[in-house]
């Protein structure tokens, strides 16, 4: 089953176009990953996407429910970690996944919370308010608080953007730990990162969707040897 | 369920923030003790007088907590998350409000008590006067939610410092507002500030006849017309953030 299917996908902001009629099939358990360089329309896919912003026209259909009929529904079903971490800053990690329990009304609340804790080895901080976490610890807690509801859809959102190589690689491997059992869609600058994780890559370019494929496909369609070549390529028609 | 979770974490962030203990009680509650300790020839000045003016002074910094939390909440994305959930507009309109109320009664509490040791007679108005005050906090918090819905973290400090300005001047709490001059005494008359005092000294006072029609249409008509601009407000802001 597809986990997001768009036809035609729209989004005009006054005078501009960000997202110009794209269609995308996501299947279900596939870690998508969203490229392209700044002002490509991918943020404003993903707003899409997770509900925060309509589209100006088109059709997206999550987990085969309607975007606009169906919005209450799917808005229980998905779940984001922002490329700001959004956390409460003065509430402690506890607090923190205690509170968006209840946003989301978990019923065993405590049981969700202590599997969450072990999952991200949150024992250490759980006490500890959020602001005097560092910015990998608040990643984390980030990333787990978008666990909360076990979401059949999950959005990262640039997810490793400033963290040194140790933050970085610890996030990997909870990303990995969670491929298969919930589609992720993922959207990142680095590109190493889109080829490490990613089961399909998606490449955007002035709001429109301009290749999907894996890296594998990706570089071999464009007759080149590694990754970031291939990127290149076809971001800038072979320009560069 | 909802609202009351969200009102709760709003109010652990507020009260884990010292400035707000400070400016919400500790700056009005000095200001009510120094004052008394001079003998001003001025009616304004009266314990009986002064003590309501001091709570309606208290309630500004309310609006400047209230646009400081929305701001905040803007800037670190928490918003952009709760926009994604289950969450409604109403729910966290009332969840801000909400968040706020035992601020203001723990703030009306502790400034009546003081007011009682500097003179105040204790009678069961006051009780009806924080019951009241509760009320009129309605159109604070309401002026804190436009101004975080729509300005920065910095930028909503700044502009709420202006609110706790017009306080001082416009509400008579320091001196009558025809001191001032006729024009700029009309227009104090037509801003809802002195009225918000007028309300509360009269009930405090168990003097009723001071409040007017007019101090209840100024309230009323403010409070509602800005409750409205603030849903609207915020409800369209979160939306423009995340464009």
């Amino acid at each position: 089953m597809l986990a997001i299917e768009t036809k035609n996908l729209t989004k005009v902001f006054k005078d501009r176009t960000a997202v110009n009629g794209i269609d995308l099939k996501i299947n279900e358990g596939e870690l998508f990953a969203l490229l392209g360089t700044n002002g490509a329309g991918k943020t404003t896919t993903i707003k899409m996407l997770s509900t925060l912003i309509f589209p100006s026209s088109g059709e997206i259909k999550i987990e085969g429910l309607d975007i606009i009929k169906d919005r209450q529904k799917i808005k229980k079903i998905i779940n984001v970690s922002p490329q700001e971490t959004a956390i409460a800053q003065n509430l402690s990690v506890k607090e923190n996944l205690e509170f968006m329990a209840g946003v989301y009304e978990i019923q065993n609340k405590n049981k969700k919370i202590n599997e969450l804790v072990k999952m991200f080895n949150l024992e250490g901080v759980l006490n500890q308010r959020a602001k005097t976490l560092s910015g990998g610890w608040q990643r984390k807690v980030s990333i787990a608080i978008a666990l909360i509801n076990d979401p059949k859809i999950l959005f990262l959102d640039e997810p490793t953007l400033g963290l040194d190589v140790i933050a970085r690689k610890e996030l990997w491997n909870i990303i990995e730990k969670l491929k298969g059992q919930i589609t992720i869609i993922l959207t990142t600058h680095y590109l190493e990162e889109a080829e490490s994780l990613s089961d399909r890559i998606g490449i955007m370019s002035k709001g429109n969707l301009i290749d999907v494929g894996t890296t594998e496909e990706l570089i071999k369609k464009t007759n080149t040897n590694n990754f970031e070549d291939a990127f290149v390529k076809i971001v800038t028609g072979g320009e560069l | 369920m909802r609202i009351w979770n969200f009102a709760k974490r709003n109010f652990k962030e507020l009260i884990r923030d010292p400035l707000s203990i400070i400016f919400a009680i500790v700056l009005p509650a000095f200001l009510l003790f120094i004052f008394q300790q001079f003998d001003i020839p001025n009616d304004s000045y009266k314990i009986e007088n002064f003590t309501p003016g001091i709570i309606i002074f208290g309630f500004s910094f309310i609006t400047l907590f209230t646009a400081m939390l929305i701001s905040k909440d803007r800037t670190t994305s928490l918003l952009v998350r709760l926009g994604i959930s289950p969450m409604r507009s109403v729910e966290y309109i009332l969840g801000y409000m909400l968040s706020i109320i035992p601020l203001i009664i723990i703030q009306n509490i502790l400034l009546f008590i003081l007011a009682i040791i500097l003179g105040l007679n204790f009678s069961v108005n006051i009780i009806y006067a924080i019951v009241i005050s509760i009320v009129v906090a309605i159109l604070f918090i309401a002026i804190g939610i436009i101004i975080g819905s729509i300005f920065t973290e910095k930028a909503s400090s700044g502009i709420s410092s202006i609110i706790v300005q017009l306080v001082c001047f416009t509400s008579g709490m320091y001196f009558p507002r025809e001191l001032l001059g006729k024009t700029f005494s009309k227009v104090c008359e037509y801003l809802p500030f002195e009225s918000c005092v007028t309300i509360i000294k009269g009930i405090m006072n168990n003097n009723l006849e001071i409040i007017s029609t007019r101090n209840i249409v100024i309230f009323c008509t403010y409070t509602s017309a800005i409750l409205v601009i603030s849903i609207i407000t915020f409800k369209r802001n979160m939306v423009s953030d995340n464009k």
